[in-house]
């Protein structure tokens, strides 16, 4: 047992790769699904998305923040060669990969980042017109360029707030661009609900499909606490069991975006004294 | 033995955790039997005939009570002969008496029928079974009676068996005692189902499961965690590798109430709560990463075990409880000691109230929980509940957190993956008379074909699959052989 980590690398100032052997996991994976992962005995059950899953080699990548104290211990404590408690899935519906046409998939955030290039490499394949737009904060936030969406992308955009790399921006200016020019048939997106929120507004009244990751706090991701419980289309649905990705025309996102921060008080509290541990131990 | 007993009414006693110090913490309430006192309470028992014993029917897997029990009178001198010749007995038709002695709803069941009822209190089956399995355990006598039941035989086929619950350790276990090679495969990262994630340490301590798994290790059966059978791998795939499978996914899906305000902040359902407080450890939290958060007004919806526990747990963690049903008390469907201990703990109970909304503070949190208020009628349901209607009035009641406990289904992911699988409206797998599901050679048993049941009937099934699907491989190898 244990899930052996088998490459690390950083990113940027807030984000990371990890790269986990999980065979049972990599053979069923399918773009739109993601994995639960917990680092050691005391650790909580953590939803991932996927960057990659090679069936060959039975290994998984990831991109990582470091946001709280799980995050935290995969940076400061997991180094390749040790293993993981435990790495379940793949979790969650896939998506339909099929020629729709022009694709976009929209990131500005590390979860995205990683669904980005899972979902376009596995839509060009079904021959579509991909279009990749990475959003990042600053120019210390933009990963290197191999793990990047270019080599799958078709037409690729970076952006920045302050456009200290790329356009300055925004994925939604790109994209309303891109609307404007007509060349986008379906939008995937993901990362952080704010913007996913003024996605849906962006792309409704074109009545363009717009699928994206409802991230919500997880316990189990199988279908079995209500945890990440939303409100599509008026109905109760698990964004673990029906999602992750759904139409975000449907979603209530203010509900969304309120309970992703349920918890906000115990993670902060937790947060600060994992620091002042490793402030402690001189690792920090 | 003509030894004629003289009748004593009254049970022997088992020794409980004060009230002051069990809200504080998570340990063990009822500290159950030592040897001297369970010779004393099976002393008690009237040694029925078992072709007549009404204990043994009343029992869902029929063990044989008067006899286990029998035994440590017959032994008493030698505790250790005792205990074992006990528990030899028990596994003949149970191999979990340490979860089922804490579990089971023996009012209604083994203890409800036992002829001493009729002079006194019944004898008290659930406690003498705890004691055999946790002397049992204490001393290694388990794995004594284990090395002398290896089976003889191996290798007679390959069966997986999918969730690790009662009901799939229990068809795991006899399989790999019938000769079979056994692989469980389990979606979450711990084995044992709602033993694991939903009853609390405060009622079956953890360490009990660890054993149990340990035996099943010791009998070569592998289990696989983090599998999620219809994601991970697909039924298809597990039937084209072995020659049966055993389904017992269990009913783990909380239903929720689709009223204003489900989505309000500190509104959990029950296997939320629990899974967080028990699997994760969420009430040893900072030291363990699962956070839960709880505010000092707790009310929780529904009236089962599972109410009880998640009460009890929040009542633990510092929170006033009240427990809130639209039904009466009499209708109550938790085990009558949960429903004691909850009261004794302090639990507030109403009842014939029904929710109808979740009324929020400006941040979204739960602030309070409106109810209709009920009548019930004369009327029963089939169930044998009476009915109840609303009155029209309502009321109003504060709480900053609010667990729902209003009843789990099965979790849908095997059935909308493999589409030959038959289910019912209700989500609950359709199977015969020998537990087969719509799918030759896919057999299934547990929660997961009655809804919510009990510990006991999954274990029953699992049992009962278990020779099903012995019978299925031989009949299918003599097929391929003619
Ligand atoms: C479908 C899905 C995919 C995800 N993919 C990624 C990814 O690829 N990379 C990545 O870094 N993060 C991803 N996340 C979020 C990830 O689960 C959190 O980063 C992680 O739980 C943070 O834990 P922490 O202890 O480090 O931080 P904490 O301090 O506990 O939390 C920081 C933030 O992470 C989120 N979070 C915390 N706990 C959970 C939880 N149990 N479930 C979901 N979100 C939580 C909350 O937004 C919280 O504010 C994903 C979440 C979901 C639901
Ligand atoms: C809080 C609570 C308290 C209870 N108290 C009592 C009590 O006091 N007495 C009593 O008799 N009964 C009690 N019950 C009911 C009892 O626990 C159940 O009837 C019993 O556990 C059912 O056993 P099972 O093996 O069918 O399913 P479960 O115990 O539910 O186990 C099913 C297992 O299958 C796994 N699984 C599900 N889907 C998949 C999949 N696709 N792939 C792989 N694995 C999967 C689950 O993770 C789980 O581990 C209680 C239930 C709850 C929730
Ligand atoms: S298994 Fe349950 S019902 Fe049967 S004798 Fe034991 S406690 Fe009683
Ligand atoms: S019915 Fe009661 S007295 Fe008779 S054998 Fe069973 S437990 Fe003993
Ligand atoms: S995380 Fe538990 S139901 Fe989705």
């Amino acid at each position: 047992m244990g899930y052996k980590i088998t490459a690390k690398e950083n990113l940027s100032v807030i984000d990371f790769f990890m790269e986990v052997e999980a065979p049972h996991v990599a053979r069923s994976w399918k773009p739109g699904q993601f994995i639960v992962l917990i680092v050691d005995e005391k650790g909580e059950r953590v939803p991932m998305s996927v960057y990659y899953a090679d069936k060959d080699t039975g290994r998984v990548g990831m991109f990582i923040r470091r946001h709280g104290v799980t995050t935290f211990k995969l940076w400061y404590e997991k180094q390749v060669g040790d293993e993981l408690l435990s790495v379940a899935g793949p979790l969650g519906k896939p998506i339909e990969v099929k020629h729709y046409g022009n694709v976009v998939f929209a990131a500005d955030a590390v979860c995205a980042q990683a669904e980005c290039y899972a979902t376009l490499k596995a839509m060009k394949e079904a021959g579509n017109y991909t279009i990749a737009i990475h959003s990042f904060e600053t120019k210390d936030h933009v990963y290197p360029e191999k793990f990047l969406s270019k080599p799958v992308a078709d037409e690729f955009y970076i952006t920045t707030e302050d456009g200290s790399v790329g356009r300055k921006g925004h994925y939604l200016d790109v994209l309303k661009e891109l609307i404007e020019q007509d060349k986008v048939d379906i939008v995937f997106a993901g990362g952080k609900l704010g913007s996913l929120k003024k996605l849906a507004e962006l792309t409704r009244p074109y009545g363009i499909p717009t699928i994206t990751t409802v991230r919500q706090i997880m316990v189990d991701g199988t279908g079995m606490c209500g945890s990440c419980r939303i409100l599509y289309d008026g109905e109760i649905k698990f964004a673990c069991r029906d999602g992750p990705m759904f139409y975000a025309h449907k979603v209530d996102w203010d509900d969304v975006i309120r309970r992703d921060s349920r918890f906000a008080e115990q993670q902060a509290f937790a947060r600060e004294r994992y620091l002042a541990k490793l402030r402690e131990k001189g690792v920090i | 033995m003509a030894v004629r007993r003289k009748l004593i009414k009254e049970r022997v006693p088992t020794p409980e955790v004060s009230v002051e110090e069990r809200v504080k913490s998570f340990v063990e309430v009822n500290l159950g039997y030592d040897f001297a006192s369970a010779v004393k309470e099976a002393e008690r028992c009237l040694q029925c005939p078992p072709e007549y014993a009404p204990c043994i029917k009343g029992c869902p897997v029929h063990i044989n009570i008067p006899g286990f029990i029998g035994k440590l009178v017959e032994y008493r001198d030698d505790p250790n002969k005792a205990v074992k010749e006990a528990l030899r007995v028990i596994w003949n038709d149970n191999t979990l008496p340490a979860v089922t002695g804490r579990v089971c709803p023996q009012e209604e069941q083994c203890e409800a029928p036992c002829v001493m009822n009729k002079v006194g209190d019944p004898i008290n089956i659930g406690k003498l079974e705890r004691f055999v399995a946790d002397y049992a355990r204490k001393n290694n006598i388990e794995d004594q009676l284990l090395e002398e039941m290896k089976p003889a035989v191996c290798g007679k086929g390959r069966v997986a068996v999918v969730g690790a619950g009662p009901a799939g350790l229990t068809c795991a276990g006899e399989l790999a005692k019938l000769g079979y090679d056994v692989t469980i495969f389990e979606a979450l990262h711990k084995p044992g189902g709602v033993l694991i994630y939903g009853i609390p340490e405060f009622r079956l301590p953890k360490e009990i499961l660890d054993k149990e798994i340990e035996k099943l290790r010791k009998l070569g059966v592998e289990i696989k965690l983090d599998h999620v059978v219809g994601k991970t791998v697909t039924l298809e795939e597990l039937l084209e590798e072995y020659d049966a499978v055993f389904i017992g996914t269990g009913a783990g899906t909380p239903k929720l109430l689709n009223i204003p305000g489900i989505l309000l902040d500190r509104i959990y359902s029950a296997n939320e709560f629990l899974t967080r407080v028990n699997l994760m450890k969420a009430y040893l939290f900072p030291e363990y990463d699962e956070p839960i958060a709880i505010g000092k007004k707790t009310i929780v919806i529904g009236a089962g075990n599972t109410a009880m526990d998640a009460a009890r747990s929040a009542l633990r963690l510092g929170s006033e409880v009240t427990i809130a049903y639209r039904r009466g008390r009499e209708d109550m469907t938790a085990r009558i000691e949960e429903i004691q201990h909850a009261e004794e703990e302090g639990v507030k109970f109403e009842f014939f109230l029904n929710p109808v909304e979740f009324i929020g503070d400006e941040n979204g949190r739960v602030k309070a929980v409106k109810f209709e208020k009920m009548r019930p009628l004369e009327e029963r349901d089939k169930r044998g509940k009476r009915k109840i209607v609303g009155t029209g009035e309502y009321v109003t009641l504060e709480a900053d957190t609010v667990i729902i406990a209003i009843g789990l289904e099965p979790n849908r992911i095997i059935s909308e993956e493999a589409t030959g699988l038959k289910t019912n409206p209700d989500g609950t797998l359709v199977v015969d008379e020998n537990l087969m599901t719509s799918i030759p050679g896919v057999f299934a048993g547990g929660d997961a074909i009655r809804g919510e049941a009990t510990v006991i009937l999954a274990m029953g099934d699992g049992k009962r699959a278990a020779k099903a699907i012995c019978d299925y491989i031989e009949k299918k190898r003599a097929k391929a052989n003619a």
